[in-house]
């Protein structure tokens, strides 16, 4: 009877102690002559010319290399990224979303500052994919969170769809007019996973936030008390609470469902993307071209100083444990060649990193981006932690349904904030 | 003979368990490899998110009658050979077949605030409910959705019961004059118990471990986490939020609920057998 008790105290031991972890493993690098792709990009279509041109142009450099990209299902990313990273073995070249997917996982990753001086002038969104002072991915898209409107519904409801609103007195104005005009509800919002709040955030915070305020919060010295922080989140329940979103918000997905609403024409405004989904070019394929709208946030406070949000989008990012890296940082070179990104943009319609590449044929909503890509600031809600802005979702679904209020969240959110 | 075997459950089921169950008292992020004692279970504890789903989990166990009466009643319908019980038994047994992916993409047409259920109970003048958006109904929509789409092989597994029913007790029943739900309450429900008892056993364990998929189409663990369970839990902290020792600490702990659920299921099936 003694032998069990004392294997179980043995082995209860062993597991408290909590001696090693998976994460520990050593890294086993790439086989010779191949370099390894993660990302979930190669495999559409859209991006097929994009790869092929990237392809060519590293191996005009590196002919004897092979370059394999394993095309990986976006929703299970992540989960299969952490995995590699947890092993210490995966990929040498691998796509991130800018922001905390990256940042949280730096560690795993290789400093690419002294591989991409030579492109740090022509690209923009690099702070995106930067951490403690660190660039750890070059940047492919700039994302944005433009602010679209449907100008038809504008039409008809009496309003001059090349004056849309500047200030949120003149904006629920216009939404009134366009709910008693038409059957379209104000803005298209799906907050199912809890998206609509970062879109919100960033989208409609610009008319908000003091452009001190804005830098700071960029900073990551953010006030949640600040009476106009709170005032972005008491819009976000007035928009719920004075129906200006479509009815089910909590129920309605963000992809592809609160963009179909509006390019069905049943919202007149959505805070869109400017890459490669829900977009310009999207929208495009539903309303006319002519159609489309790009306004920008209106202003809700007193000295707001309204820009264009947008970050880097996506980037390619080199793995710590390649045996590599200075080939895996040249291939990151190649998918940020200025040709390939031309290519990303004639087939996806994505708004590329590359502010040279030439986006005249795109028509007027993107021309009304990138005008705006100059004075752009970066996203607010890219600046904050994966475990805040899952919190936000949350807290944002509570707002709506009214079983949480906005000092209730707020004070939520600066707390998860603070533990960063 | 039996070393094989012990060797592969060794190595295939034992040894990675307990690397899971040991990797769950190191740390995440900066603390990554640090042993770190009970600390992840302290903060998955204080989680009011895990806690939900904990309650989520009580809440299935709850809701499990309605999952085993729902198939136990249609099998017994069937068997009473009711008009067409031949296209009902494929009918019912369908959905089974289904991937969850599937079906959630189905209901969620289905049950979208303008989809078409709601124009229905608009037209009715019920007015449109939020299926999928309200915290109070959501975790019912879905295990609805679950019981549609699994009820099926209970239903087999009652009709295989039925077949070894004696008919004479129901032949009996009739001549004497009983209604239907005497003859249900009488003769059906005690001659079927030990299929019951499986039916409730296997429903339970397929509501903890198979939601799942069902969860991430519908309602990504929506509104307001109202839906969460371990499972989903485990694989956001994992995959989203980078937290793998967190998500093996949850991971144990819905071992632990499992290995509950598999000692209840091993202390029924030994009662069925000592009562027949």
């Amino acid at each position: 009877m003694k032998r069990p008790a004392l294997w179980s105290v043995v082995l209860a031991a062993g597991l408290l102690s909590g001696c090693g972890s998976a994460g520990s493993g050593s890294s086993s690098g790439t086989a010779d002559g191949t370099l390894v792709v993660w990302d979930w990009k190669s495999g559409e279509e859209t991006a097929a010319s994009y790869i092929e041109q990237a392809k060519a142009d590293f191996a005009a450099q590196h002919p004897d290399v092979k370059v394999e990209f394993v095309a990986q299902p976006f929703d299970q990313y992540y989960t299969l990224l952490g995995t590699a990273i947890q092993a210490g073995k995966g990929p040498d070249v691998m796509l991130f979303n800018g922001g905390g997917q990256i940042r949280d996982r730096a560690d795993a990753l290789l400093p690419l500052d002294e591989y991409v001086t030579g492109d740090r002038q022509r690209l923009a969104g690099w702070e995106a994919f930067t951490a403690k002072g660190k660039t750890y991915a070059a940047p492919v898209t700039l994302q944005g969170h433009p602010l679209y409107y449907n100008k038809a519904l504008y039409e008809e409801a009496g309003l001059d769809p090349d004056r849309p609103a500047t200030t949120w007195r003149e904006f629920t104005d216009d939404c009134e007019a366009i709910t008693e005009a038409t059957d379209a509800s104000c803005l298209s919002l799906g907050n199912k996973e809890g998206f609509g709040i970062q879109f919100f955030l960033s989208g409609l915070g610009p008319g908000v936030l003091t452009p001190r305020e804005y830098d700071a919060w960029i900073a990551g010295d953010r006030d949640w008390n600040s009476p106009r922080v709170r005032r972005i989140f008491e819009l976000w329940k007035e928009t719920g609470d004075t129906g200006l979103n479509n009815e089910g918000a909590n129920s309605t997905a963000l992809f592809n469902d609160a963009f179909a609403l509006f390019q069905s024409g049943k919202a007149a405004h959505v805070v869109g993307l400017m890459s490669d989904v829900g977009h310009w070019k999207d929208f495009g394929e539903f309303l006319d071209p002519d159609d489309i709208g790009v306004m920008q946030a209106p202003r809700a406070e007193a000295g707001a100083e309204p820009v264009l949000p947008y970050d880097g989008g996506i980037g390619y990012a080199v793995a710590k444990w390649t045996k590599k890296p200075a080939l895996a940082a040249d291939l990151v070179r190649s998918l940020t060649s200025k040709d390939a990104l031309q290519a990303f943009y004639a087939d996806a319609g994505a708004v590329v990193s590359d502010t040279t590449v030439d986006v005249s044929d795109g028509g007027a909503a993107l021309s009304a981006i990138t005008s705006e890509i100059g004075a752009g600031r970066p996203a607010l809600h890219v600046a904050l932690s994966t475990e805040t802005l899952d919190l936000m979702g949350r807290l944002s679904q509570q707002i709506l349904s009214g079983s949480t209020g906005v000092d209730e969240a707020l004070e939520q959110l600066a707390d998860s904030d603070r533990k960063g | 003979m039996v070393a094989p075997a012990v060797l592969v459950v060794a190595t295939l089921r034992l040894w990675p368990l307990l690397l899971g169950v040991n990797y769950s008292f190191t740390g995440d992020g900066a603390r990554d490899g640090v042993p770190v004692g009970l600390d992840n279970y302290a903060e998955l504890f204080d989680d009011p998110l895990f806690r939900t789903a904990l309650e989520n989990v009580g809440l299935l166990v709850l809701l499990l009658p309605v999952a085993v009466a729902v198939p136990g009643m249609l099998a017994t319908f069937i068997f009473l050979r009711v008009p067409g019980h031949r296209l009902f038994r494929s009918v019912y047994f369908f959905p089974a077949v289904l991937s969850p992916v599937i079906v959630g993409a189905i209901f969620n047409l289905l049950l979208a605030f303008d989809g078409p259920l709601n124009s229905l109970l608009e037209k009715a003048g019920i007015g449109a409910v939020d299926w999928l958006g309200d915290p109070d109904v959501a975790m019912f929509t879905v295990v609805g959705v679950h019981v549609w789409a699994t009820f099926g092989m209970a239903l087999v597994v009652f009709l295989a019961g039925f077949s070894t029913l004696d008919t004479t007790l129901l032949d009996a029943a009739r001549v004497d004059g009983a209604s239907l739900a005497r003859v249900i309450r009488h003769v059906i429900v005690p001659g079927l118990s030990r299929t019951i008892q499986f039916v409730f056993v296997t429903t339970m364990i397929g509501m903890l471990t198979s939601m799942f998929g069902l969860l991430y189409v519908m309602t990504s663990g929506g509104p307001e986490g109202s839906t969460y369970l371990p499972e989903y839990y485990i694989w956001i902290q994992q995959g989203q939020m980078n937290r793998p020792a967190l998500a093996s600490a949850a991971s144990t702990v819905l071992f632990l609920i499992m290995l509950v659920v598999g000692l209840a299921q091993i202390g029924l099936l030994r009662r069925a057998g000592r009562e027949n």
